[in-house]
């Protein structure tokens, strides 16, 4: 008797359920962000009057955030070194998704005005998924307002995917990171079982550096995620 | 070098011989004294005329003479001089003796130059890396790595796209040169 009352949707019915939901969940979603600012490079000095009373970013519904899992955006404030880069990595696959990486300041770009130096990590992007660049030496705190107004606008309407990328070229990230940091570098967290979880495993997810991933891991650091609640067998 | 020394570095430095220095000004003083006599003269200091303070250590490279220069910076709180006395080791083998019984904060400062120098302290604390612990290439701070190479090589420049500035430019903004 049941199953005729609670008619089951077909999936076209649902994906058009869902977008309507997705749509409504981005347009809430871009009025309420917390920022994780990671402040090691000079950029950050224009951070605090951009949250505080001078220009305000609570009025626009974004706030610093102390912790990672509770924020929604990875604000990196300038250069990164090979040492730092390494706490950013692990700091953003905390953050749960949906989550946005801002890179501010030419050092994110392309190294900046370090580019000569051999401690700091030059493209950003090629290391973590980045959602918007904030250009300048250091950007005024109404670039950074703009910066802000331009990702809600994107994710409002839905283009703010980037952190999507990260699961579909989980292997390309770890290649570059390994470059770096070496072929044994792994993370606590289990991306490629979050990437299942997420329904975002694709071709890309896995290849040569995940080879390396299981080859180095400990077995107390990375425990997968059981099959059963992956939903994969 | 009108200043006269105060009594009591004067009769210190009496007792390492072959030593040279230069009085710079009131507080600065310049030895300049050979490897094997250094130990010697941190004890004295240290010992006897007050120096209790090793502010610090550093490091040249020399690639003309093929040598490094380790300069120990001492300070003492009652005399008010900065003592600076300069030694040369050979670059091959490239090592020296830890004077971390003399002075402990010589155990940063030794490390620190391990890891940019590639200078080994015999007898040091910890010769581990320090700051650069993702570090797989030669000591940076030598003359001869090109930190420009290492960047060509290892890095990948990413041109600005105009594109963005198109974008700008139609919101009304632009770039201040
Ligand atoms: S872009 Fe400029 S202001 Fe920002 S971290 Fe780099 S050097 Fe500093």
């Amino acid at each position: 008797m049941k199953s005729e009352i609670c008619r089951t949707p077909d999936k076209e019915e649902r994906s058009l359920l869902r977008q309507v939901l997705d749509k409504i969940a981005n347009h809430c979603r871009a009025r309420s962000l917390f920022i994780l600012h990671y402040c090691t490079g000079c950029g950050a000095i224009e951070l605090p009057p951009v949250i505080t009373s001078r220009f305000d970013s609570e009025r626009l519904g974004i706030q610093p955030m102390v912790t990672p899992r509770q924020a929604d955006i990875l604000l990196i404030t300038g250069y990164l070194s090979i040492k730092t880069l390494k706490r950013v990595i692990l700091t953003y696959e905390q953050m749960a998704a949906p989550k946005y990486v801002i890179g501010m300041g030419s050092c994110t770009i392309n190294g900046g005005m370090y580019w000569q130096s051999y401690a700091t990590i030059k493209r950003l992007l090629e290391y973590i998924p980045v959602d918007m660049y904030m250009a300048g030496c250091m950007p005024r705190p109404e670039a950074m307002q703009q910066g802000f107004l331009q990702l809600m606008d994107n994710i409002d309407n839905g283009n703010a995917n980037c952190w999507k990328d990260y699961y579909y070229n989980y292997d390309e990230y770890l290649g570059h990171q390994q470059a770096l940091f070496g072929p044994d570098w792994h993370t606590p967290t289990d991306v490629i079982a979050e990437a299942r979880h997420y329904q975002l495993f694709g071709e890309k997810t896995i290849g040569d550096h995940t080879a390396l991933l299981a080859k180095f891991a400990s077995k107390y650091v990375t425990k997968t995620i059981p099959n059963h609640i992956v939903g994969v067998n | 070098m009108s200043t006269p020394l105060p009594e009591i570095l004067d009769s210190t430095l009496q007792n390492i011989p072959n030593l040279t220095f230069t009085v710079q000004d009131r507080h600065r003083l310049r030895i300049e004294l050979h490897r094997d006599r250094l130990p010697a003269l941190l004890e004295l200091l240290k010992g006897r005329a007050g120096y209790l303070h090793l502010s610090a250590i550093s490091c040249v490279d020399w690639p003309d003479t093929d040598e490094f220069e380790l300069v120990y910076h001492l300070w003492s709180y009652e005399v008010k001089t900065l003592i600076s006395a300069h030694i040369h080791i050979p670059k091959n083998p490239g090592r020296y003796i830890s004077v971390y019984d003399i002075y402990t904060p010589a155990a940063f400062f030794e490390r620190d130059i391990h890891e940019m120098f590639g200078v080994y302290f015999e007898g040091a604390l910890d010769m581990e890396p320090f700051i650069l612990t993702e570090w797989y290439g030669p000591p940076p701070m030598l003359k001869s790595f090109s930190s420009v190479d290492y960047v060509k090589e290892t890095f990948k420049w990413q041109e600005y796209s105009p594109d963005w500035l198109k974008d700008i430019e139609e919101k009304g903004g632009q770039v201040v040169e």
